[in-house]
């Protein structure tokens, strides 16, 4: 037979668990437990919204679609910018080791306001014009994209080794710190290449 | 005589022509630095919007609504942008009013929904408060009532019982 402090221990144990559990909806609305990893994704799909049929070989005069998609998994709404950049294969890229953006100035941008935990998509819409070849070089005047036709004046050498004339077009996901009331590099962006093929 | 009028008409023409070009060179300098202006106000205008926001959000209302007006006012903010960088100045300062006007409203909706929400929160907090005092303290009283209890019958069992002898307990 059990000891009388022994039936002590049970009865204050089911005591302290009933106590804690009429506290639990009060201490759920005091507490606040940490929530997991924060962070974004930025990806551009193809024309069909999937991870396909991606423009490569591009030509002047002709219109090609992409999207671009942004997910918020920061915990709170977000404020992004998305930065779209044109260069050729010796300008510099964003560094993902030590975070910094690419140096070229953007040709277009998004605003845009994501709830924790949403996406937001939107088309890209581009074609090239001006666009020249001589002496193993190739050239492009303007970009157009989404309709506004950016004067870039890129050109670029033929890759001997991927047999093609390459340039890029990249996307920066940049993002609004509450704390600092000011936009930083997000460390993420993605990028098209495309092979500049005919006039 | 006649020749000091053509002279003169002509001084005159030359002034005003230099000055038309004077002018003309400060108005649109004035429009770029005016609808430059614009374009920062309109910035800072989302951006407070967005701090407006996301204060509510914290306090508990739902934002969904703000979010969709906010995407409406950087969608304008980035063409006032864009437009102010091709030197399209009024159709930059245009986008600019636009886009203060829906941040302006944005942030003063998000104020409201923020004053709500703690109102709502105050209500739940105080609510689940009282249920979690009056319910722990009946638990309380029905624990002793039952611990009495259980210890009353648990001595009666006690004072009840006989010694025994075990059989192979030596004489």
């Amino acid at each position: 037979m059990l000891k009388i402090e022994d039936y002590k221990a049970v009865f204050a144990s089911v005591g302290l668990i009933g106590v804690l559990l009429f506290a639990s909806s009060t201490l759920g609305l005091v507490l606040r437990l940490p929530g997991g990893e924060k962070f974004s994704e930025l990806w551009v799909l193809g024309p069909g919204h999937m991870a396909e049929d991606y423009p490569f070989n591009v030509g002047a005069d002709v219109n090609y679609l992409v999207y671009v998609g942004v997910g918020n998994h920061m915990g709170c709404s977000a404020y992004y910018v998305v930065y779209v950049k044109f260069r050729n294969q010796t300008e510099s890229l964003p560094n993902a080791t030590v975070g910094t953006p690419s140096p070229l100035p953007p040709l277009f941008e998004y605003r845009l306001f994501v709830e924790d935990g949403k996406s937001w998509e939107a088309p890209l819409r581009f074609s090239f014009s001006n666009v020249s070849f001589s002496e193993n070089r190739s050239f492009v005047g303007s970009l157009m994209i989404n309709g506004l036709t950016f004067n870039v004046d890129k050109s670029a050498s033929w890759d001997v080794e991927n047999n093609g004339y390459y340039y890029q077009l990249f996307m920066e996901l940049w993002i609004y710190n509450v704390e600092f009331q000011a936009f930083e590099y997000h460390n993420r962006f993605v990028g098209l290449w495309l092979n500049m093929t005919g006039v | 005589m006649l020749k000091r009028v053509l002279r003169g008409s002509v001084s005159f023409l030359l002034v005003l022509v230099l000055a038309g070009l004077f002018s003309h060179g400060v108005f649109v300098v004035r429009g770029a630095d005016g609808a430059s202006v614009s374009v920062g106000e309109a910035d800072v205008a989302v951006r407070q919007a967005f701090d407006a926001t996301l204060d509510a959000e914290r306090a508990g209302a739902n934002v969904s609504g703000l979010i969709l007006r906010l995407n409406e006012a950087g969608i304008i903010l980035g063409e006032a942008e864009m437009a102010l960088g091709n030197g399209n100045s009024s159709e930059a300062a245009s986008k600019a009013g636009q886009c203060i006007g829906i941040a302006e409203s944005v942030k003063g909706d998000a104020d409201v929904l923020k004053a709500s929400a703690l109102d709502e929160a105050q209500t739940v907090f105080w609510t689940s408060l009282t249920f979690s005092v009056v319910s722990i303290a009946a638990f309380a009283v029905v624990l002793v009532l039952v611990w009495r209890r259980f210890k009353r019958g648990y001595n009666r069992k006690v004072l009840g019982m006989k010694p025994e002898v075990a059989s192979d307990a030596e004489d």
